[in-house]
């Protein structure tokens, strides 16, 4: 019994980072209207930044590296969209995927070449875990759950409760009728790529939290934010929440079953079954 | 635009002219497709640091026959695919006569046959999969075969008293290769394996395989794995607090992984390919490497790579700088060699014998187990 109490504990880990990364991704693909491929590259650097301010020459305590990370992660998604993704916002959907997957690429190498390729580790003291109705879980564990909630939170009053979250929801629905109605398109898309790398920033800290710093961090575990995606309904930020947390759980449950060695597969089967039972998912949802 | 194509007309034709006639260079190029980016570059680091105290000793001492060896590294960035781009390019463009393979074994057997083909001479320092070298006869290893360490992670278990073990493994070449042998050895001497857990490589997360393999509380798990996974899985293994006794292979053999790990890898034991670290060759080997890099923390693999080198350059001496005369040397030169890691004499498929002894980590450091 405990054991699987166990793995729907740990399904629900992992389905909380792939929302925080699925919830930021959609976003940008709702009002932007295209994949950003370079998200998994944000993550990555969300995490690598908050290390840069734990060590040399800074040595702030986690708490405080927390915030140049998150400005500079949020000023890098914003710069990629003002060196990049703005000067070509006019042409196709292709040209500008095309354009996310070199600044991965970019980054990712960049990542490389300051911090080198192998894997590294914040650097905290191992702790055994606390065992709750026989869940096994660490101080990390719970920081994953309580920021996830606190991100969703935060998402459903800018996106619900402010004007500029309106603002958001409008260019979304409609770009150009939203700009004449007076909305400022390009507040709402800076904004946009602000919430989006503060997503990505907190995930990729809390994911290397629990595990490891690597320069490929970002990039596997977005193909996961992907399948959520779809899954929840391109474009539907509380889908992407609730497909990533699915995601989470059938992964980890299915090998329970099934051989460990498939567990990737599971939420690529999904994505394909889903393609060919509801393709409709790919225009979106409108709520 | 006639006047441009003419000039570059002349130009490709005086530097042909020009051009040195490839046996006629002023030194002797060696390829290494070795990983400098990727999963294992974490290796791979390491491996180039051995290799190039072995070139700049050779060359330190004039070389062969008055040239100089020259290393022409090329990043295989750890997969198959471009391990074998890595290969190609080695033979089409530096049109080099021998190369140090790729490592982990998938890698290395995916650009063996591209080697084979082209009739060039590849020879891996740490690839371990029983089938590695069966792409034909120009393929070498100086590191003992896994048909060798399966055997011996089985006479662990039943030596220690554990009967009943599940097993982890990660999956691809060699960890499947390895666990097969492990698994043959291990029911025939009367053991029981109770699950067999294939994991994938690079993943962040492994608490799901973990809590499957020690369903029902296991006293040992035998645990195939590499420095990164091993990594992330002890450290998950320990904070899920997880009890049991950890047996390894050789690739989770590194200071790397208690750097990583810390003290969750206490008390984790496993096989090893063993040599003494008596002999002179050893001592000459360490003192060399301390005084080169200033520390005496050699990287896993880095004697094995230190031979390798040493063996090419001895087999191009005697064979000629020619893939054929390199490899029919190579087997001369090696019989009787006593090099870092022990007798080199190549078998007759193009391997090498050793011994096998244990380690664990106790207190932070890597040490000889002994009960």
């Amino acid at each position: 019994m405990s054991y699987i109490l166990q793995s729907i504990f740990n399904g629900l880990l992992a389905g909380c980072i792939y929302a925080l990364f699925a919830m930021g991704l959609t976003m940008v693909y709702r009002v932007l209207n295209f994949v950003n491929f370079a998200h998994g590259e944000l993550i990555m650097w969300g995490a690598y930044l908050l290390y840069l301010f734990m060590g040399d020459p800074f040595h702030f305590p986690l708490y405080v590296a927390l915030i140049p990370a998150l400005g500079f992660t949020i000023l890098l998604g914003l710069g990629m969209d003002w060196i990049v993704f703005k000067p070509l916002r006019r042409t196709n959907r292709l040209t500008l995927l095309i354009a996310a997957l070199g600044i991965s690429f970019f980054l990712r190498n960049g990542a490389q070449l300051f911090w080198g390729a192998e894997l590294r580790t914040y650097g905290f003291e191992i702790k055994r875990g606390w065992r709750l109705f026989h869940i096994s879980m660490t101080a990390n564990q719970m920081a994953i759950i309580l920021a996830t909630l606190g991100c969703i939170i935060i998402v459903y009053l800018l996106l619900y409760r402010s004007i500029i979250g309106k603002a958001m929801r409008a260019v979304s629905d409609n770009l150009e009728l939203a700009r004449v109605t007076g909305i400022n398109a390009k507040k709402t898309i800076r904004f946009t790529w602000i919430i989006s790398s503060a997503l990505a920033c907190v995930g990729g800290i809390l994911l290397a939290l629990d595990t490891n710093l690597q320069p490929g961090m970002g990039m596997i575990n977005l193909v996961k934010a992907f399948a959520a995606i779809l899954l929840g309904g391109v474009g539907n930020v509380w889908g992407a929440l609730w497909g990533g947390i699915f995601i989470g759980l059938a992964e980890n449950l299915s090998v329970l079953f099934i051989s460990t060695g498939y567990k990737d597969s599971i939420a690529f089967g999904m994505m394909v079954l889903l393609l060919l039972l509801r393709p409709r998912v790919l225009y979106g949802s409108q709520e | 635009m006639r006047k441009i194509t003419y000039w570059v007309f002349i130009i490709v034709v005086i530097s042909l002219i020009f051009l040195p006639p490839a046996n006629s260079q002023e030194t002797y190029k060696v390829g290494a497709a070795i990983a400098l980016s990727g999963s294992i570059a974490v290796y791979g680091e390491g491996f180039k640091k051995a290799i190039d105290l072995a070139t700049d000793e050779m060359n330190g001492k004039g070389g062969i026959k008055g040239k100089k060896l020259e290393i022409i590294y090329e990043d295989n960035k750890s997969t198959p695919k471009d391990c074998v781009s890595a290969v190609r390019k080695l033979i089409t463009v530096d049109k080099v006569p021998v190369i140090i393979g790729p490592a982990a074994s998938s890698n290395f057997m995916a650009a063996a046959p591209v080697a084979q083909e082209s009739k060039v001479v590849m020879i891996s320092a740490q690839g371990a999969a029983p089938a590695l070298t069966k792409a034909g006869e120009y393929i070498f290893r100086v590191f003992p075969s896994d048909v060798l360490q399966g055997k011996g992670i089985s006479d662990l278990c039943l030596k220690l008293g554990y009967m009943e073990v599940p097993i982890m493994y990660v999956n691809n070449d060699w960890g499947l290769g390895l666990k097969n042998v492990f698994v043959e050895n291990f029911k025939k001497a009367g053991g029981k394996v109770l699950d067999e857990i294939p994991y994938d490589e690079k993943k962040t997360d492994y608490r799901t395989e973990l809590i499957r393999a020690t369903k029902g509380n296991p006293k040992a798990v035998v645990n195939l794995t590499y420095i990164v996974e091993g990594s992330v899985m002890f450290k998950q293994a320990y904070e899920m607090g997880i009890q049991t006794q950890w047996i390894c292979g050789s690739a989770a053999k590194a200071p790397k992984l208690v750097e990583l790990a810390g003290k969750a890898v206490e008390g984790i034991i496993g096989t090893y390919p063993v040599f003494s670290q008596e002999t002179k060759e050893y001592q000459a080997f360490r003192s060399l490497w301390t005084k080169k890099y200033g520390d005496a923390k050699i990287p896993i693999f880095g004697e094995y790579n230190y031979d390798m080198v040493h063996l090419i350059a001895m087999a191009i001496d005697r064979g000629g700088y020619t893939a054929d005369g390199i490899r029919k040397a190579l087997f001369e030169v090696a019989k009787g060699y006593r090099g870092v890691t022990g007798d080199k004499t190549f078998d007759q498929d193009r391997g090498v014998g050793s011994e096998y002894g244990v380690w664990t980590i106790k207190d932070g450091q890597i040490i000889d187990y002994k009960k």
